[in-house]
Formats: C-alpha cells, sequence, structure tokens
C-alpha cells in the first residue's frame, strides 16, 4: 500500500509558471477562437498575439521588482528557477517576439498568415523558450528546447515554398540529431553524478574534485555540440544560411535573436562552473570554438552575393562573438552578453524587416534568389527613407559608434581585458573591421550604383505596411539613440546578473 | 554465468548511440535518417532506465518517458514535412534537398 502523497500548494509556488502559463493560455485561447468561428481576419489573431505578449511582459516585469527584493525564487520541486537570467532571457524573448508578431501584417498576402495555427504555433514556441531559460533542470531545458524547436520548424515549413520545406528538414534533421547530444551528454553527467540539476552536478563533481575528469569532458562534449548546433557556432552551422534563407525574412530574423539567447543563457547555466573550476581542456575548445566562429563566419560573409546569406553569417559571427562571454565568465561579461543581445535584436530584427519589406512575390528576370545584392542597387534614387534605414542598420551592426550594436562591442571587448583575455580582445576588434567590409558592400550597393534590374515594376517596398514600417521606424530610434539608454540598461541588467551569482 | 550489470547497459547504449550517429551520416534516405534519430534518442533512454535503477532515484526514469514523448512528437513532426516534401518532389532522397548552395 503506498502512502498518500502530501504536498502543500504553497511550496509548490505556482506563481513561477505564470510567465510560461499566459502564452500558453494565448495559444489555446487562438485556437478555440478558431473552433468557434473558423475564418478572421488575421490582424484579430496579431492584436491577441501582442495583448497575451504584452501581460507576459507585464508579468516579468513583476518578478523583477520581486527578485530585486527577495532574490532568487524557486518553485514546483525545485524545477522552476527565477533568478536575474531567467528574468532578464525572458524579457529578451518577449520584446522581441512582440517586435516580430506585427511583422505578419503585410500588405501582399502570405499562406502562412492566414492560419490561427500560426500564432499558436508563435505563442507556444515562446513558452518553450522560457521554460528553457527559466529552468535548473536538464529534463526541463530538453523539454522546453524541443517544445520551441518543434514549432519553429513548423513555423518555417507554412511559408509553402520549395525552399522553405527544404529548410525546415534540414533544420529538423540537424535538430533531432542535437536532441540526441542534448540527452546523450545529460545521461553520462547523470551517471557521474546521480542528478540531473545544474548546481547539484555542479556541487557532486566539485566535491570528488573532478575525478572521473575523462568522463565529464565527453559529457561536456556532446552538450557543446548540441548548443554548437542552436548556436549554430562554426563548425556546426552548416545549416544556418539555407535555412535562413528558406524561412521568410521577419522569421529568420526573428530566428537569429530569440532561440540564441535562450541556447546562451542555458550555456551560461551549463558551462560557467566547468570554465571556472580549471577544466583547461574546455577553456581552450571554447576559445578555439569562438574565434572560428568569428573568423571564418565573416570570410564567408564576403563572398555571399544575397543580402539574406550575408546577414546569416554575419548573425553566425555575432554569435561567436557573443560566446566570448561564457568563456570569460565574469559578471561583466555576462552583463556584456545580454547588453550586446539587446541592441543586436533591434538591429538585426530592423535590418531583416528592411528585407521583408522589400519582398515581392514574383522575382524579375535575372533575379535567382529574394533579395541579391543587385536589387538594391542605386535604391538611393528611387527611395532615399528606405535606403538611409537600411544603411543605418548596416552601420550599427558594423559596430560604427554611437549606433546600437557599437555599445555591446565596446562592453564586451572591455570584458575581455579586463578578464584577462588581451589577444581575444584583440581578435574581437580585428573581426568587427572586417566585418565592416560587407555591410558597407551593401551600402556601396545601395548609395553608388546605378540600378541594375531594367524593370517598370516596383520591386521595393512592396510589403510595406503602416504596422511594418512602425516596427522600423521603432528599431530605427532605439538604434540611433542607444547611446543615451545604454548605462541605464546596463546597470539594470547587471544588477539582475550579479544578484543571480553569474 | 556473469551477471549483467551497469556497465553492460551503459556500452549497449553506447553501441546503439554510435549506429543512430554512423546512420545519420551514412543514409541518403530521408526516412531512414528519421529512423536513424530515433535510435540515437532510444539509445539513452536504456541508459537511463539502467542508471535509474543504479542509484534508486527516479529522476532518470522520469527523463526517460520525455525523452520517449519527444522522440514521438518529433517523428509526427518529422513525418509531416516529409509527406509534404514527397508529394513536391517525388522522392525522400536526400540529394534532392540542394536547391540552395553557398
Amino acid at each position: 500500500m503506498l502512502e498518500p502523497v502530501n504536498i502543500s500548494l504553497e511550496s509548490l509556488n505556482l506563481s513561477t509558471l505564470t510567465p510560461m502559463l499566459i502564452p500558453i493560455i494565448g495559444a489555446l485561447v487562438i485556437l478555440c477562437i478558431d473552433l468557434i468561428k473558423g475564418g478572421l481576419n488575421k490582424s484579430l489573431y496579431v492584436m491577441l498575439s501582442l495583448l497575451f505578449l504584452l501581460m507576459d511582459f507585464g508579468s516579468l516585469v513583476d518578478f523583477a521588482q520581486l527578485f530585486s527584493e527577495n532574490g532568487t525564487m524557486m518553485g514546483f520541486f525545485d524545477v522552476m528557477l527565477i533568478d536575474g537570467l531567467a528574468i532578464i532571457g525572458q524579457l529578451i524573448i518577449v520584446v522581441s517576439s512582440m517586435l516580430f508578431i506585427p511583422l505578419s501584417l503585410t500588405s501582399k498576402r502570405f499562406h502562412e498568415y492566414s492560419y490561427p495555427e500560426f500564432y499558436a504555433l508563435f505563442l507556444f514556441m515562446i513558452a518553450g523558450f522560457q521554460f528553457m531559460v527559466a529552468t535548473d533542470n536538464l529534463i526541463l531545458i530538453f523539454v522546453g528546447l524541443e517544445l520551441a524547436s518543434l514549432a519553429l520548424y513548423t513555423l518555417i515549413a507554412l511559408h509553402n515554398r520549395n525552399k522553405s520545406f527544404e529548410a525546415a528538414i534540414k533544420y529538423f534533421t540537424m535538430g533531432a540529431l542535437a536532441a540526441g547530444f542534448f540527452s546523450f551528454g545529460a545521461m553520462i553527467l547523470y551517471a557521474l553524478t546521480g542528478s540531473i540539476e545544474i548546481n547539484q552536478i555542479s556541487a557532486v563533481l566539485a566535491a570528488d574534485e573532478y575525478s572521473n575528469i575523462g568522463f565529464v569532458l565527453v559529457a561536456v562534449t556532446f552538450l557543446l555540440a548540441s548548443f554548437g548546433f542552436k548556436l549554430s557556432l562554426i563548425p556546426f552551422h552548416a545549416w544556418t544560411p539555407d535555412v535562413y534563407e528558406g524561412s521568410s525574412a521577419a522569421l529568420a530574423g526573428y530566428m537569429s535573436v530569440v532561440p540564441k539567447i535562450a541556447a546562451f543563457v542555458v550555456a551560461m547555466r551549463l558551462f560557467e562552473f566547468l570554465v571556472h573550476s580549471n577544466v583547461v581542456w574546455l577553456e581552450t575548445i571554447l576559445y578555439v570554438l569562438v574565434v572560428l566562429t568569428m573568423t571564418l563566419a565573416n570570410i564567408w560573409a564576403l563572398v555571399q552575393s544575397d543580402v539574406k546569406r550575408m546577414l546569416a553569417y554575419s548573425s553566425i559571427s555575432h554569435a561567436g562573438f557573443v560566446m566570448a562571454a561564457i568563456l570569460i565568465g565574469t559578471t561583466q561579461a555576462n552583463s556584456a552578453l545580454f547588453l550586446y543581445w539587446v541592441l543586436f535584436a533591434f538591429s538585426n530584427l530592423g535590418a531583416f524587416a528592411m528585407l521583408w519589406v522589400n519582398r515581392q512575390k514574383v522575382l524579375v528576370a535575372g533575379q535567382d534568389s529574394d533579395h541579391p545584392f543587385e536589387k538594391f542597387a542605386g535604391l538611393v534614387r528611387t527611395m532615399p527613407t528606405a535606403a538611409a534605414i537600411m544603411g543605418l542598420f548596416m552601420l550599427s551592426l558594423a559596430g560604427l559608434p554611437p549606433f546600437g550594436v557599437f555599445w555591446g562591442k565596446m562592453y564586451m571587448i572591455a570584458s575581455a581585458v579586463s578578464g584577462g583575455y588581451t589577444v581575444l580582445a584583440l581578435i574581437m576588434a580585428l573581426n568587427s573591421a572586417i566585418a565592416a567590409y560587407y555591410y558597407l558592400k551593401l551600402i556601396v550597393f545601395m548609395f553608388m550604383k546605378e540600378p541594375v534590374y531594367d524593370t517598370d515594376k516596383a520591386i521595393h517596398m512592396v510589403n510595406a505596411s503602416m504596422p511594418l514600417k512602425s516596427i522600423i521606424g521603432f528599431a530605427t530610434v532605439f538604434t540611433i539613440f542607444s547611446v543615451l539608454f545604454v548605462s541605464p540598461l546596463m546597470e539594470f541588467i547587471t544588477a539582475l546578473v550579479y544578484n543571480s551569482g553569474y | 554465468m556473469m551477471e549483467i550489470g551497469l556497465n553492460h547497459y551503459l556500452v549497449l547504449s553506447t553501441i546503439l548511440f554510435a549506429i543512430g550517429l554512423l546512420g545519420i551520416m551514412r543514409r541518403r534516405n530521408l526516412l531512414m535518417l528519421f529512423f536513424a534519430t530515433e535510435i540515437l534518442l532510444n539509445s539513452v533512454n536504456i541508459a537511463f532506465a539502467a542508471i535509474s535503477h543504479f542509484y534508486g532515484d527516479l529522476s532518470g526514469q522520469m527523463f526517460a518517458f520525455f525523452v520517449i514523448a519527444i522522440a514521438a512528437s518529433e517523428v509526427a513532426v518529422g513525418l509531416g514535412l516529409l509527406v509534404v516534401w514527397f508529394k513536391r518532389s517525388g522522392s525522400i532522397d536526400l540529394e534532392t534537398l540542394k536547391s540552395m548552395r553557398g
């Protein structure tokens, strides 16, 4: 006869689930509305998604307040973990999602946005990413990762072109492999320590002074490979340009920001205790990964003929740049990671949104992809504002002062120097210089070349509508005036990161 | 008669994992490739169940259950994609997935 289990409801601390439950409820509401009355206008679903994301944002602000008063909160048998990293990670995820979802209100009609399932899957995906960052438990990280990834594969495929199905299948295969690697790495850590919670794993490993270092390294290799796929670190990056090219520009921009910040938070929880505990081998491997990712991606970006693929390689390079924070591992570096990613999110989403408004449904003669460089040639003649805004995002991504990403780069390189990684700081600075070349290439095309395509039909800004323009305007303002709020933002982030012990 | 211990299960799991990995790298048929990822995930389940029994701790078995559930949902999404791809290209060969290069 089993004893009945008595658990008081207070000990579960149900409120820690609120930020994830809000998007899940939102998704279910959207599905129910579709069941009751189908064929409603997409703007209703967009507004509903925005509303639930706004509520989610509100609850997170509430948690940030609670965290500054009470410190880290645990819930559900210590499975949920709401600390500073979880809060800042979720804030970035939710804000980027709020910027992304209005991009579906295009003036041209696209297949995927007419389905309410698109918005439901989108909200489920956000819940998955939120679970991923707000836990210490390898099971929940795995479940969150897969919930988000499976929804994302479907979102890519919903774009309904041959290339998007190809992209979805490629991403799916890589994702399944990464899932296998993750579970195998987690299994080895469980075999070594008898626990699946990261803080207990690190405690047990430290207590027996890493006597099984060989097995620890095997486990870390598998976990690193798994997150290498998600963060598109070289040599696990091969899917990235193809998947970005195949999915719609808006979704590609989203993919270069949100899944990566979720993976960065988990990587921070997983790898930093190992870097700090004098596992020299891991430090070397991370060093090599970071340098290779930054440099090779930049070199490949130089030779791309399509702007979207160029931006894909550039986002790989940015991810490598930010991965350096996990190698350095100081509070300053970890805060710089989040600051960089906030600024990068705005500039990158802006750049991809600019591609999205320029997406025409029928390619003109001589055009073999959606956004070749030639398409933007002489843009300043026809659309001076659009050219200027696109140029601004490029300058920001290149890291030119005083625009957004420059401040991220500055804090990141400063943290590398003060962390004792002078050579790494030098490589990072050099890479920013290389990267400037391909961003400037687009600017040269827009401002100094004659239009290439001889066409009487409009090929620019065909997809523009008021919501899209507002999002781009918002990103522009944020990028230009980032200088005004970089230091308060940095203070806010540092307080959250420092108080959660990273 | 040798007693079967934890190590045997771990070795079995590692061998299956290697088979799955080899399958992912070598298979040219997408359906076979998906089977290989299933082997990959299920090999881990064996190890989790064995380690969980060894420690007398249930969290490993919980992990195994979640892996089973995730593997199932992954198959659902993967097969959906595969069916659409077959309808569009008439083939589930890996060679057909090469319209994007560079």
